[in-house]
């Protein structure tokens, strides 16, 4: 009796845990489903890490081509690498419409087209010949913080031996699923600001066609300075 | 003309406070983060004084080419780069007094305190202020402040841009400000004019052009990467006592009502 019993409990058991298991089964199917439902999300929220590694990332390419030391004798390789990393993180049309401010509304829609290919050009000689000063300097991630979900700002301080650090803190914005820097302040300065100061004036004193040839002729300045 | 000359240097001799440059420690300054960009299109900055101020600024570049960057170049030569930042920390340590009394009128009370520990520290372990021992060990920080932020932390509101003659951007309050740090030099009392006067001038020039061989390059870069250097200035200027007057804002202990 005891061994029927327990045959027929065994029999019992085994329908159960037949029936368990394709419960577990169900409900781990369910499971996958629904990890699979939450994970669409998820995952459209991981392909845009935080502002801060995405700003370590930039940078540590830009440091990585400028120390390879296969980049060191062609320089307009090198140039070219460093200008297709800023295009992939920096919104220069962005900052170039900020920088015009109220007189961004004033132009023509090939004025516009034209000033932020300008601008562009213009920013990233700027960038490029700072960039290429670059001497092993240490860089340090002091902090992120968020203004609201789609603002951002990453400080860092640009260690440079017998003298202050310099502070360098990025500004950034979500675009779609992507972090892009809009401004960039250094010791606390806006750079956009500072050339929507600049440009207003120009604008102001001797007109749009002025602060065009005036940045043009600063770009080329510069290009060449590169290329020696 | 030469006297009225020697009368102008005298006035600005009085005016004298040396280097006091309100820069935060990066990071330290709270930038508002993430601002919208739309938000700022619209602001560009007002200088009612431009005619002043724009032949201010052409006599300040030339005073630069002529004088003070040929004399710091030469200076940079002869003096290595260590002694000099040394000579800078010397001068800053012995104007501790503007920037201790600053930091108590904008109930700053843990920053006055620093400033007078790193003065005690610096003076004694530092020889004379040579070296900067307070920081370096103890992680005690100069927390730079001058009246014209104490008038700012009070409400008085900056005024006009202004470009003053030996000493650049400035604006209305912030000369006034210059004027009060000027007379919190005990020197100014213990010693007859004529003995103060031309030692603060000499103490000011010392630091001028101390400063300016460590930053050599410093309106090359401006320059270089500018479109119009005069509205950069302005702009750099005005955007950073901002952001020391948001240091000090954040950091005094008085009402947040006196704010602005």
């Amino acid at each position: 009796m005891i061994g029927t019993g327990l045959s027929h409990g065994g029999e019992r058991g085994r329908a159960v845990a037949k029936r368990l298991s394709a419960a577990r089964f169900r409900l781990l199917a369910g499971a996958v489903l629904a990890a699979a439902a939450l994970a669409l999300p998820l995952r459209a929220a991981a392909a845009a890490p935080d502002p801060m590694t995405i700003v370590k990332a930039t940078v540590d390419k830009f440091v990585g081509i400028l120390t390879d030391p296969a980049l060191k004798s062609d320089v307009s390789a090198r140039r070219q690498r460093l200008k297709d990393t800023a295009a992939e993180r920096f919104d220069f049309a962005e900052m170039g419409r900020s920088a015009l401010g109220v007189h961004w509304r004033d132009l023509s829609d090939q004025q516009r087209k034209d000033f932020v290919d300008l601008f562009t050009r213009f920013v990233e000689a700027a960038y490029i010949s700072r960039l290429e000063s670059y001497s092993g300097q240490q860089i340090d991630f002091v902090k992120e913080t968020n203004d609201g979900p789609d603002y951002a700002q990453v400080n860092t301080n640009v260690i440079q031996p017998g003298a202050d650090p310099i502070g360098l803190n990025y500004r950034l914005k979500l675009e779609g699923n992507d972090w892009k820097v809009y401004d960039v302040t250094v010791d606390n300065i806006s750079i956009v600001a500072n050339y929507r100061n600049q440009f207003n004036r120009v604008i102001n004193d001797r007109g749009f066609d002025a602060l065009m040839s005036d940045m043009r002729a600063k770009q080329e300045g510069l290009d060449t300075s590169i290329a020696k | 003309m030469k006297r009225l000359l020697m009368t102008l240097a005298l006035v600005w001799g009085i005016l004298i406070s040396p280097a006091v440059q309100a820069q935060p420690a990066p990071g330290l300054a709270e930038n508002p983060p993430g601002t919208n960009p739309e938000e700022g299109a619209g602001m560009t900055e007002t200088d009612p004084l431009a005619a002043f101020n724009t032949k201010m600024f052409w006599f300040n570049r030339k005073l630069d080419d002529y004088f003070l960057h040929p004399v710091a170049t030469g200076y940079a030569k002869v003096v290595p780069q260590p002694a000099r930042r040394s000579v800078g920390r010397f001068i800053d340590n012995v104007s501790v007094i503007p920037r201790f009394a600053n930091n108590l009128f904008q109930l700053r009370l843990k920053q006055a305190a620093t400033e007078a520990a790193r003065f005690g520290i610096n003076t004694t372990v530092g020889l004379a202020g040579l070296f900067d021992p307070a920081d370096k060990w103890f992680g005690l920080k100069e927390n730079r402040d001058d009246f014209g932020l104490t008038l700012g932390r009070y409400s008085v509101p900056s005024g006009p841009y202004l470009v003053l003659p030996f000493f650049g951007p400035s604006t209305i309050r912030d000369a006034v400000g210059r004027v009060a740090d000027g007379a919190m030099n005990p020197m100014s009392y213990l010693l007859p004019w004529n003995i103060t006067i031309p030692a603060t001038a000499g103490e000011y020039l010392a630091d001028a052009i101390n400063y300016r061989s460590l930053n050599l390059n410093l309106f090359e870069d401006v320059d270089r990467f500018s479109i119009d250097v005069y509205g950069a200035v302005q702009d750099g200027y005005t955007q950073r006592r901002a952001a020391a007057q948001r240091t000090v804002n954040t950091d005094s202990l008085l009402p947040k009502s006196q704010t602005p």
